[in-house]
């Protein structure tokens, strides 16, 4: 079994740069980087806090040939991209991850034994300052519900390790928990109460779906009301790649205004669920670049559902598929018109 | 009670024409609804069924021609899963569901288009302000 | 912005309901609106000058016209601004007749409604730029879809003027139904002696080109280039051999319906459908021929002299291009069987349709002009005529008017008593319906001079007794129920569209009704145009209707494509999509939902690929807009902001 250093190492012999990481974050969490040389890959590792999504960066880095480090969900993302003819599936070399039994939330981590606490996040243990703990507590919400763990696409395979996956057995509880409500989220149960009012005790996604119209308007009038227009979520996402023309950055058309509050919000997240109708992964980058934990994922996981049983289609598992919106069945399209 | 807003997304060649069909026969309607008249349905942005729900509308209405049947062909059934989509979508955005209708109406339809006003202005009423 | 806007009164039609000076008055508050007034008739001749007269005097920009549907005078009031010197679509139309003051009876509602009509019209116009229409070279070619003796007219029309035409008919001969007609009302002259010339005229015409036993396969393209496959069905004969000498047809052991003779007589498996038909060459219906039912039998290429007998034949697609196409598919009778239980729905030979009748009654017909009863050859003497069979009748859901059937009942009942002297007619009817020139003298003359008996009211039932039928029904004039002992009946059978009308039309892209009738542009402006450019109707396939009004309808959309071809080339409309390419991101999702193929990749110098918009080629639907997310694909006149104008300009 080849190391991740090696692999890189090995994959620069046919590209310009590898997208992966290094353990420089806080305490050691994986941060992103990019290795040109064999010396610089020398710093590489994988670990259960590479939580990043790296695709993100291929569309501006189009003219050159690229290596990636990719997690289940992170391939779905370069998939999409290359079905949607972004990137040349030529141009890219896969380095597929296999074998991690989910991601930590760092967040969660710091949360509670303060930040910067060494982590030695491995695939199947997890030591936080040196004491092992329950890594299933600290997985992140999305991997918990994980369909993705093996890479749709690459061209080598990284085996993050041999053992079992961690969590996922009762992931399957909190899956059908979640589908149920179409949602998932990586807020924590007092962040939803603040936000719907209700028991602490209860996962956001369930009080979400218990409320009304009009609680609903409410609850996202107080989330909308938080953002500070940074478009991190935008910029988190591999699927927006408009950058600089993006919508709701201009007058022409004049979708939204230049002011900050909850309205001007509201359209801009309308607008990125409308884009991103059969293209997002769930890949989940959007809410966990927002940095006042609006729960973005509520919409995209339910817009995701809804794609999946109206047309039967995940964004990026398949290269061939044509995207569901660009697309029409005249006798199968269901509908609820008439 | 102030007065319902209801916005209704016309296709110019069926729709549209219905509707001038009904008025041609003076079948009377409820006075709420304002229609805005679009080449196709192919043409409707969910944005910008969103934004007029965002802006205070109490109900929107989009209309074209039957499948099979549109001027340009294809644009209905492009539209038709867009707008299917933005259905099951209105209530995780908030909205109800109810207050967004979808239908046919042909040109020579303008009994049918009569009926349909008189229905979903019924039903909002029913509803009441947004 | 200098905008004006124009409030139409349309006499009372609007302002009737619409406080017209009060929605003036609003606009004039409303932003850059610097000119208000209403106005009587505003398409008039006045009404026109009045807005010419304010554009120039006030230096306006921008026009709104608050008045009709635009889709009745969106084209008058854009060359008058045109006339004014503004550019044609600087103007915008808000229907407040339509749309309000005809569907509203409250002058508060319909008035409020009309402002906010205006405020939107004002708000879209505010953004409109003008647009100016580029011109394509069109295919100065005309394809001819039915040859009834509308289509052949159409035909011969077009013809004449010079143009190549294509007439194209699905059975193997034209002529259509008239050609199994007797006599014609009112005048009573043969229908095939003056419908035959026109036939061999069409089949002789340097500049027509007869294809039977052809349908239309698919048609790409818009107005003055349509591409269109043709299919040829193969009927084993060989066309330019044939020399419809009907050798073949006499020998031929394979029994078949008789569908020329509406099913009246038998025909074969191979046949000629009348000694008049054009092209005069047989067809074999592999349906009902032995050779291809049972494997053996090979006869009429054996007896054929001509040698032109091929059992391998193929269908044959072909494509071309024509600038102009005419619709003339015609009419079927309504099959009648099921909606009439009452009536026998089928199961008495002695009840007949009319067409049935009308083959009876021909002297070229199976019974060479004896008439017959079907049932046992005896002459019938007692005949009665059921008007109104499947047509006006909302039990069975057909509430339409064939409006002929009275007329040809009044000309059968003539017939039969020109027939059989000795014979007597009852006509059941509901209203006679006789409005064309000489119609209403004619059916006086049935009763008068031939002595058939009108009664009033529907028949009931009728049923079978002692070898006759009994006709039961109402008198309404004398109040009481009558019966009628009857040797034939002759139903009045309604029209119904020509089978697959519906399909041709989406094949066409041309709208139909609930009946497959195809619809017309507008109902008295542009009664033979479509919705959709260059396709155009006639005959009764628009709706029912008679030979003369069918060859009239004929003559007008001939005089149409003849208009359109003779310019060489046609204005395209400038309201198609265009690309802002410095801000295209090249994701060609626009590409992907083009149904008309209208956009391609064209590489900048930068080497970027962004998409182009072919403008020809493009028919402005819009869903190439929709479809690009940074939305800079945008459709022309209905821009992303000029409907979110729109939509937020109502919801202030
Ligand atoms: C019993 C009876 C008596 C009548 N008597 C009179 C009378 O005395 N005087 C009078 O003025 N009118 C009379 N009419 C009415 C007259 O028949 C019609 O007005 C006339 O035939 C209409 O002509 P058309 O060319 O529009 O249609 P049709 O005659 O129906 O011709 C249509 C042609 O198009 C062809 N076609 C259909 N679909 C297609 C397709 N998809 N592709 C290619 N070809 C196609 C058909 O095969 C047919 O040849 C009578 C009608 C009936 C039923
Ligand atoms: S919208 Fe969010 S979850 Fe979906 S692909 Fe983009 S970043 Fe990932
Ligand atoms: S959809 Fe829009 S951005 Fe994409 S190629 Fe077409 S015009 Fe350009
Ligand atoms: S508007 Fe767009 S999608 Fe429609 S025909 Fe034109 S280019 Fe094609
Ligand atoms: S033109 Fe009516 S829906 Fe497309």
């Amino acid at each position: 079994m080849s190391d991740i250093v090696s692999i890189i190492q090995r994959v620069l012999g046919d590209v310009d740069l590898v997208l992966g990481w290094t353990a420089t974050g806080a305490g050691g969490v994986a941060a992103p980087a990019r290795f040109q040389t064999a010396a610089e890959a020398e710093r590489a590792v994988f670990n259960a806090t590479c939580v990043h999504n790296l695709a993100v960066h291929l569309p501006r880095l189009k003219d050159q040939t690229v290596g990636i480090v990719a997690k289940g969900c992170d391939s779905r993302s370069v998939a999409q991209l290359i079905q949607e003819r972004e990137i040349d599936r030529d141009r890219v070399k896969v380095i597929g991850v296999r074998g991690l039994g989910g991601s930590i939330d760092v967040r969660k981590i710091w949360r509670f034994h303060g930040y910067g606490v060494p982590v030695d996040a491995r695939t199947d243990s997890l030591f936080i300052d040196g004491k092992e703990v329950d890594r299933q507590e600290f997985l992140r919400q999305k991997c918990l519900g994980c369909r993705d763990m093996d890479p749709v696409i690459y061209d080598e395979l990284f085996e993050a390790s041999g053992s079992s996956i961690t969590g996922i057995a009762d992931a399957a509880t909190v899956e059908t928990a979640l589908s149920e409500t179409g949602l998932g989220t990586s807020l924590t149960a007092a962040e939803a109460m603040s936000a719907a009012g209700e028991d602490e005790s209860r996962p956001l996604g369930e009080l979400f779906a218990k409320m009304n119209s009009a609680e609903r308007r409410l609850f996202w009038r107080e989330q909308y009301s938080r953002c500070i227009r940074c478009y991190a979520c935008r910029e988190a996402c591999p699927m927006c790649f408009c950058r600089d023309v993006c919508i709701m950055q201009t007058t022409d058309p004049h979708w939204t205004g230049a002011g900050v509050d909850a309205g001007e919000a509201e359209m801009m997240q309308l607008i990125r669920v409308n884009h991103l109708a059969g293209r997002c992964t769930g890949c989940g980058e959007c809410e966990r670049a927002c940095p006042v934990g609006i729960p973005l994922m509520l919409l995209m996981n339910k817009q995701n559902q809804v794609i999946e049983e109206l047309f039967g289609y995940r964004a990026g598992t398949d290269l061939e598929a044509r995207p569901p919106l660009l697309t029409f069945d005249i006798k199968g399209d269901s509908r609820s018109e008439k | 009670m102030a007065e319902l807003k209801l916005i209704g997304f016309l296709c110019n060649w069926c729709s549209y024409a219905g509707a001038d069909m009904a008025g041609m026969a003076r079948m009377k309607q409820p006075g709420e609804l304002r229609i805005i008249r679009l080449p196709c349905t192919g043409r409707v942005n969910p944005l910008l069924i969103l934004k007029a729900f965002q802006q205070g509308a109490d109900g929107v209405l989009v209309s074209g021609c039957h499948p099979g049947d549109c001027h340009y062909n294809e644009g209905n059934y492009y539209a038709r899963r867009r707008l299917e989509l933005l259905s099951r979508m209105l209530p995780a955005f908030g909205i109800e569901p109810e207050r967004f209708h979808f239908t046919w109406v042909s040109a020579s339809e303008g009994a049918r288009w009569a009926d349909v006003v008189t229905e979903f202005t019924g039903k909002i009423e029913a509803m009441g302000k947004a | 912005m200098r905008i004006g806007v124009f409030v139409c009164q349309c006499g009372t039609n609007i302002a009737g309901t619409v406080a017209t000076d009060k929605v003036a008055e609003a606009a004039l508050a409303m932003r850059d609106v610097l000119h208000a007034e209403t106005l009587q008739y505003t398409c008039s001749d006045p009404g026109q000058r009045a807005i010419i007269d304010a554009v120039q005097k006030k230096g306006l920009t921008r026009v709104v016209i608050a008045a009709c549907s635009p889709r009745m005078h969106e084209t008058t009031f854009r060359r008058t601004i045109g006339q004014a010197g503004m550019n044609a679509y600087m103007m915008e139309m808000v229907n407040i007749r339509e749309h309000c003051s005809w569907i509203h009876s409250d002058i508060d509602t319909a008035t409020d409604k009309a402002i906010d009509l205006v405020q939107k019209g004002v708000a879209r116009v505010r953004r409109q730029v003008p647009l100016y229409s580029t011109t394509v070279p069109v295919t100065r070619r005309v394809l001819v879809i039915g040859g009834g003796v509308a289509g052949i007219q159409a035909a011969l029309d077009i013809a004449d003027s010079g143009l190549p035409v294509t007439l194209v008919e699905r059975g193997p001969t034209i002529g259509g139904n008239m050609a199994r007609l007797d006599k014609t009302f009112p005048t009573l002259d043969c229908s095939s002696c003056i419908l035959t010339p026109r036939m061999v005229e069409a089949k002789q015409h340097e500049n027509i080109s007869l294809m039977v036993n052809t349908e239309i396969e698919q048609v790409r393209g818009y107005i003055g280039n349509f591409e269109v496959d043709v299919r040829k069905k193969a009927t084993c004969v060989i066309e330019d051999k044939c020399t419809g000498c009907m050798i073949c047809q006499e020998k031929c052991p394979g029994k078949a319906p008789d569908e020329f003779n509406a099913g009246v007589g038998q025909s074969k498996a191979i046949s000629i459908p009348f000694p008049q038909a054009v092209p005069l060459v047989a067809a074999l219906r592999k349906e009902h021929c032995r050779r291809f039912i049972k494997g053996k039998c090979g006869v009429c290429k054996k007896v054929c002299p001509a040698d032109a007998v091929d059992y391998e034949q193929e269908d044959e697609i072909t494509t071309e291009m024509f600038g102009a196409v005419v619709v003339a598919t015609g009419y079927e009778l309504y099959d009648w069987r099921e909606a009439y239980p009452d009536y026998g729905g089928g199961q008495y030979p002695d009840v007949v349709t009319s067409l049935q009748y009308e083959r009876m009654l021909s002297a070229s017909g199976p019974t060479a002009g004896h008439v017959q009863r079907p049932s046992d050859g005896a002459e019938p003497k007692q005949v009665v005529f059921v008007s109104c069979v499947g047509s006006r009748d909302e039990s069975v859901g057909r509430p339409l008017c064939c409006s002929v059937g009275c007329m040809y009942i009044a000309k059968q009942a003539i017939l039969t008593k020109e027939h059989i002297p000795d014979s007597q007619s009852y006509v059941f009817y509901i209203d006679i319906r006789a409005t064309g020139k000489g119609y209403e003298e004619f059916t006086r003359r049935a009763q008068k001079e031939f002595g058939a008996i009108y009664l009033r009211g529907r028949v009931g039932k009728i049923y079978p007794s002692n070898g006759q039928l009994v006709v039961m029904g109402t008198d309404t004039l004398s109040g009481g129920p009558v019966e009628i002992e009857a040797d034939l009946v002759v139903l009045a059978t309604g029209f119904a569209a020509a089978r697959g009308a519906g399909e041709l039309a989406r094949k066409l892209n041309i709208s139909y009704d609930q009946y497959e009738f195809l619809s017309e542009s507008h109902p008295k402006l542009r009664p033979v145009e479509t919705t959709t450019g260059g396709i155009f109707l006639a005959g009764a396939c628009q709706a029912p209707k008679d030979i003369p009004d069918s060859v009239a309808q004929a003559g007008a959309a001939a005089a149409k494509v003849i208009g359109l071809l003779s310019r060489g080339e046609i204005e395209t409309s400038p309201m198609v999509a265009a690309v802002d390419q410095l801000r295209c991101i090249g994701c060609f999702k626009c590409r992907d939902v083009c149904s008309y193929n209208a956009i391609e990749a064209l590489e900048l110098r930068d080497g970027r690929q962004v998409a182009k918009v072919i403008d020809s080629l493009c028919q402005g639907c819009g869903v190439c807009n929709v479809a690009c997310p940074p939305s800079v694909v945008s459709l022309k006149g209905y821009t992303d902001n000029q409907l979110i104008a729109e939509t937020m300009e109502l919801l202030r």
